[in-house]
C-alpha cells in the first residue's frame, strides 16, 4: 500500500493556513487477515483493509481530531476545515490551553524486524497451520475432552506516514501475528470454557511469518492443553488462612499492566478518561510515593524487539524509550504524551498511540512487565510451608482508580514444604494495589510475555501490547474461593 | 456518497469473478464527539467513514472482508483479492446458501436530520449546558462524552436483496464528582426531541452528593438492586450467550437449554432489530434478511437461540435475522417491565445494596456463567428497607444463571442503556436479585 505523503503534508499546510497553531496528519493503513477453525471446520476467513487519514489541529489551546477514509485532495481539505472549525468552536470551553512539551521531532523510517513478509503468505498456509494445531489438542488430555474448539490465527501489517507542523516526518511498518483459542473442556459431566493461552490472551509477536517458528505453537498448545486439562479436574479449595503465593508470568504480566501501567497514565491522573476507563489512585504529586517493597520493579518498554507493542517513535513524533514505572517499590515515572508532559513540566516519554486512522492518539502502554530478579523457581518455593502457586488465570478485574483488583487462578497448585502438590481450584487473589506490591519479596530470573489487547479511549481502541514478567512470590496473602 | 451503486457494483464484481453466493454492505457513518473533563472540553472529534463489507462463497468455500477504500479501482481490487483467496480455501461442511428474498422490512422513525446535520458549535453548546447543570446541581467537577452519529447503509445480495436504510443517535455518558465521590448519568436517543441530557447530568450530580457519606460493610451474601445501567450490562451477556455461534463453540451458559427454565418467570427478554428509540436500529441483517422481534426468554423459559442461515442449518432451525455472517448477535435488547417502583424494591430489601453503575464484567467460565464485576460510582447500603449510606470497594462475585433465577422484582421504569461498557443497547429496568455473593479486597 503506498501512503501518499503529499496528502498528509497538504493537510498540515492547509490547517496552518486556516489559523491552527499546530497540525499533525497520519496516514494509517492496516491490512488484517483472520483465519478461524471451529471444531476442525473452517469458518469464513476474514480480510480487513483499513486505510485513511487522521488529523489533529490545535487552535488557541483547543484540540480537535478528525478522520476520513475518502482520500482525495478535496475531501482532505474539507476534513481539515471541519477539524479547525470544531477547534475554534470549543475555545470558549477550554480551561487551561492545551500546549505541547518541546521535544526533538523524529524524521525518517522505522520498522519491526521482518524476515518473511506476511503479505506473501496465503490463507491456505494459515489454515494448514491451524489444522495442525487442532490435531495437537482435539483429542483432549488426561481424560478431559476438548469437545468444542475455536482456533484463531490473526496477522496484521500496520503502515503509517506521520507528519506534524513541529517538524516530525516518519514512515513506519509493523507486522504482527498472534494465535489464540477458545476451548470447551468436558470432564465427568462438567464443562469448563478455557482459552489457550489462558486468560483470554494470545501468543504473539511483531514480525513476519517467521514469528510462527519462533512461537512454536504446537509445543505450546500441547503443553498448555495438557496442563489446563489437569487444572479443570482440580477440586481442592485453596487454604482459608493467609499463605505465601507464587504467581506465574501470565498473572504477573497482567498485574503489572493493570495495577502499575494503567494508573501511571498521565491522562487518567489528570481526569481526562474519568467517564470511561476511569482515573488513578495516583495523583499529580505521587511521584516518589512508596507503594511496594524494595523488590517491586515494573517497567514499560516499546522498544523490545519482536514485541506486540513495538514502536520506535510514537504518534506525536517522539522517540520511544523504556519507562521505569516502579523502582524499588517507589513510583518513578508516569506515561506521558506531549500535552500531559507540558502540564507536569516534564518531557514526553513517547506514550502516544493510536490503533487506526479514525482514532485519536492517546496515552497507552506498550509492553509492561515486572523486571526479573535472581531467584530460580525452586528457590522461590523453598521455605514455603503452605502456599499456592497460581500459574495462570481466567477471570480478572480492577476498579476504575486501579486500586482494588482480582485475579482468579485457572492452573494452580498447592505448595507444601517447598514442593508443588495437587491442583487447587480457582484460587482468588483479591487485593489492593499497595498490598500486592508490598507483599512481593522475590522475583525469578525467568521472563515471559503474552500478547494482549488493551482497551481504552472513546471511541474504544484495542491496542496490541505485551504483558510479562518472571515468577514472583508474595508473602502472607489471604486467598478467596468460589 | 451514494451507497446503493457501491454495494451493487461490488456484488456484480464478486459474481463476475465466480462467487455463487455473496452479500455486500456499504456503510457510511459520520460521528461527531465532544469529550469533556474537569468542566472543560478536552477534545472534539469528527470521524467520517465509508466501509464496504463483503461475504462471498464459491464451491462451499467462504470468505468475508471489509475495506475502507471506497474508490472504484480499490473496490475492484478488493473483490479480486477476496475471490482469489476464497478459491484456495478448504471447502466447509458448514456452508449454507444465503437466504433468498424478497423480505418485508420493518420501518422505523429512528432517523433525525437535525442530528445528521448539526453544525459545529451545536454539540459544544449542549456540553456547556450539561456542565453547567452538573455544577448547578451540586457537582464539583464533571467528565464525559457527547456523541452525535448518523449512519447510512445499503445491502445487495445474490438472494435478490437490494435495500437501504439510515439512522441517527445522540449519546451522553457523564460522570460527576463531589470530592472523590461520583455519580454516573446516561442519556441516549435516536431523535433530538427525546434526548434529555440535562436530566442525566442532574441525576449524576445527585448520586455524587449522596455518595459522599460513606459507611462500613462486610463481605457476604446480600440482596442487590441493580439500576438499569447495571442490569443492561448483565443482560447484554445473556444476549451474547444466546448466539448460536457461542452455543456451538461451547462458550455459552445456555448450551442445551432451549425450552428449559433459565430464569425466574418474571423475566422476558426480547431482541429487536427495530424498536422506538433503539440506537442500534437495523432493518436487515448482514445476509439481507429482515430483522424482527425475537423472544429469547419468555417468562423464564429460553425460547430460541439467535441464528444466521449457517447456524440455523446446523441447528435445524430458521434464521432469526441476527446475522453476523459468522456470529449471530442481538441488535437491541428489551427486558419487559415489572410492576414495582424502585422505592418499593428498596422496601423489599432487609439487607443489601443498590448498585447504580458497574464495569469490568469478566467470566471465569463462560460455559457456567461464573463471573465477577465491579460496582463503580454511587453504591448504597440498604438496611430494613431504607437506604442508609454509601459504600465503596465491593465486588459482585456470582453466577449469571443463578442470578437470572434469583430475580424477585422488576421495575415498571425502564431506560435505554448504551455506553462505553454496554455495547448492546438494552431497554433495562431495575432488577432486585436475591442472595448475591459480594466480596472485598484484602489490604
Amino acid at each position: 500500500m503506498s501512503l501518499d505523503p503529499d496528502l498528509a503534508k497538504l493537510a498540515v499546510d492547509h490547517g496552518l493556513s486556516l489559523g491552527a497553531d499546530y497540525v499533525e496528519a497520519r496516514l494509517h493503513h492496516i491490512l488484517e487477515v483472520g483465519c478461524l477453525l471451529r471444531n476442525s471446520s473452517p469458518e469464513p476467513t476474514i480480510l480487513v483493509d483499513s486505510n485513511g487519514l487522521g488529523i489533529r489541529a490545535r487552535y488557541k489551546g483547543a484540540l480537535a481530531f478528525g478522520a476520513s477514509n475518502t482520500l482525495s485532495t478535496q475531501s482532505v481539505k474539507e476534513l481539515v476545515e471541519e477539524v479547525v472549525k470544531r477547534a475554534k468552536a470549543s475555545t470558549g470551553l477550554v480551561g487551561e490551553p492545551i500546549e505541547f512539551s518541546g521535544e526533538e521531532m523524529g524524521r525518517g523510517s522505522w520498522s519491526a524486524e521482518e524476515k518473511e513478509r506476511l503479505e506473501d503468505i496465503g490463507v491456505q498456509t494459515m489454515l494448514k497451520h491451524l489444522r495442525e494445531l487442532d490435531d495437537v489438542i482435539k483429542d483432549g488430555f488426561h481424560g478431559v475432552s476438548f469437545t468444542n474448539r475455536l482456533l484463531m490465527i490473526e496477522t496484521s501489517v500496520e503502515e503509517k506516514f506521520y507528519v506534524n507542523s513541529d517538524g516530525a516526518e516518519l514512515r513506519s511498518r509493523v507486522p504482527r501475528l498472534s494465535i489464540s483459542s477458545f476451548i470447551n473442556a468436558s470432564y465427568n459431566g462438567k464443562n469448563y470454557a478455557i482459552t489457550i493461552p489462558a486468560g483470554y490472551s494470545s501468543i504473539g509477536e511483531s514480525g513476519g511469518w517467521e514469528v510462527v517458528k519462533r512461537l512454536d505453537p504446537y509445543t505450546f498448545f500441547r503443553e498448555e492443553g495438557s496442563n489446563l486439562a489437569k487444572a479443570v479436574k482440580s477440586e481442592r479449595k485453596p487454604p482459608s488462612e493467609p499463605v505465601d503465593v507464587v504467581l506465574g508470568p501470565d498473572v504477573v504480566g497482567l498485574v503489572a499492566h493493570e495495577s502499575s501501567g494503567h494508573p501511571a497514565e498521565a491522562d487518567r491522573i489528570l481526569g481526562r478518561e474519568a467517564a470511561q476507563a476511569g482515573e488513578s489512585y495516583l495523583k499529580k504529586d505521587s511521584l516518589g510515593l512508596k507503594v511496594g517493597s524494595s523488590e517491586a520493579y515494573v517497567s514499560d518498554d516499546p522498544t523490545i524487539p519482536h514485541s506486540m507493542g513495538f514502536y520506535l517513535y510514537d504518534e506525536e513524533g517522539v522517540k520511544a524509550r523504556k519507562r521505569r514505572l516502579i523502582e524499588a517499590g517507589v513510583i518513578k515515572e508516569y506515561l506521558h504524551n506531549r500535552a500531559t508532559a507540558n502540564v507536569f513540566s516534564t518531557k514526553s516519554n513517547a506514550a502516544s498511540r493510536s490503533v487506526a486512522y479514525n482514532r485519536e492518539p492517546i496515552i497507552r502502554m506498550a509492553n509492561t512487565y515486572v523486571e526479573p530478579g535472581d531467584y530460580s523457581f525452586e528457590e522461590m518455593l523453598e521455605g514455603i510451608k503452605l502456599g499456592v502457586y497460581i500459574k495462570s488465570f481466567m477471570e480478572w478485574n480492577i476498579d476504575d482508580v486501579r486500586f482494588n483488583q482480582r485475579y482468579v487462578g485457572l492452573e494452580a497448585y498447592l505448595i507444601e514444604r517447598g514442593k508443588l502438590k495437587e491442583g487447587v481450584k480457582a484460587p482468588i487473589l483479591e487485593v489492593t494495589t499497595p498490598k500486592f506490591w508490598s507483599s512481593l519479596d522475590a522475583r525469578g530470573k525467568d521472563i515471559q510475555f503474552r500478547a494482549a489487547s488493551c482497551g481504552k479511549g472513546d471511541p474504544m481502541q484495542g491496542a496490541p501490547v505485551w504483558t510479562g514478567g518472571p515468577h514472583i512470590r508474595l508473602r502472607n496473602i489471604r486467598l478467596g474461593a468460589r | 456518497m451514494d451507497l446503493e451503486p457501491i454495494a451493487s457494483e461490488v456484488l456484480g464484481e464478486l459474481v463476475k469473478l465466480g462467487a455463487e453466493d455473496a452479500s455486500v454492505i456499504a456503510a457510511q457513518s459520520f460521528e461527531r464527539m465532544v469529550r469533556f473533563s474537569n468542566n472543560t472540553i478536552s477534545v472534539t472529534k469528527s470521524i467520517k467513514d465509508v466501509v464496504v463489507f463483503a461475504y462471498a462463497a464459491l464451491n462451499k468455500r467462504r470468505i468475508m472482508g471489509s475495506t475502507s477504500n471506497p474508490s472504484q479501482n480499490a473496490l475492484k481490487e478488493f473483490a479480486r483479492r477476496l475471490i482469489e483467496s476464497c478459491k484456495i480455501l478448504d471447502a466447509s461442511t458448514e456452508y449454507a446458501p444465503l437466504p433468498k428474498g424478497p423480505f418485508t422490512y420493518p420501518t422505523h422513525t429512528n432517523y433525525d436530520p437535525k442530528i445528521e446535520s448539526c453544525e459545529e458549535g451545536v454539540l459544544e453548546e449542549y456540553v456547556k449546558q450539561i456542565i453547567d447543570q452538573a455544577i448547578k446541581a451540586g457537582g464539583e467537577r464533571t467528565a464525559g462524552a457527547l456523541t452525535a452519529e448518523a449512519s447510512r447503509i445499503s445491502i445487495a445480495t445474490t438472494g435478490g436483496i437490494r435495500q437501504s436504510d439510515r439512522s441517527t443517535r445522540i449519546l451522553l455518558n457523564q460522570r460527576v464528582f463531589v470530592g472523590d465521590a461520583s455519580g454516573h448519568g446516561l442519556a441516549c436517543s435516536t431523535r433530538l426531541n427525546t434526548f434529555n441530557p440535562l436530566a442525566a447530568a442532574e441525576e449524576a450530580a445527585e448520586y455524587a452528593k449522596k455518595a459522599v457519606n460513606r459507611g462500613p460493610w462486610s463481605e457476604g451474601v446480600y440482596d442487590l438492586i441493580l439500576s438499569p445501567t447495571v442490569a443492561a450490562d448483565l443482560i447484554q451477556h445473556v444476549g451474547e450467550a444466546a448466539s448460536a455461534f457461542a452455543v456451538e463453540s461451547g462458550i455459552s451458559f445456555l448450551v442445551g437449554r432451549v425450552n428449559e427454565e433459565v430464569a425466574c418467570d418474571l423475566l422476558t427478554l426480547v431482541d429487536h432489530g427495530v424498536a422506538d428509540g433503539a440506537v442500534n436500529t437495523r432493518i436487515f441483517d448482514d445476509e439481507g434478511v429482515a430483522t424482527r422481534d425475537n423472544v429469547i426468554i419468555e417468562r423464564g423459559i429460553l425460547r430460541t437461540y439467535l441464528h444466521n442461515s449457517s447456524t440455523a442449518k446446523r441447528f435445524n432451525a430458521s434464521t432469526t435475522g441476527s446475522a453476523g455472517i459468522i456470529d449471530p448477535h442481538p441488535w437491541n435488547l428489551e427486558v419487559y417491565p415489572g410492576r414495582y417502583s424502585p422505592d418499593e424494591m428498596i422496601k423489599e430489601v432487609k439487607e443489601g445494596f443498590l448498585i447504580t453503575n458497574n464495569w469490568y464484567t469478566r467470566f471465569q467460565n463462560l460455559r457456567t456463567g461464573d463471573y465477577s464485576t465491579l460496582p463503580r460510582d454511587a453504591t448504597f447500603y440498604i438496611k430494613d428497607g431504607e437506604v442508609k449510606y454509601c459504600v465503596a470497594g465491593l465486588r459482585i462475585s456470582d453466577s449469571l444463571p443463578r442470578q437470572l433465577k434469583s430475580i424477585s422484582a422488576i421495575s415498571k421504569e425502564r431506560r435505554w442503556i448504551y455506553w462505553w461498557e454496554v455495547t448492546t443497547p438494552t431497554l433495562a429496568p431495575y432488577l432486585l436479585v436475591k442472595q448475591v455473593n459480594v466480596t472485598k479486597a484484602v489490604g
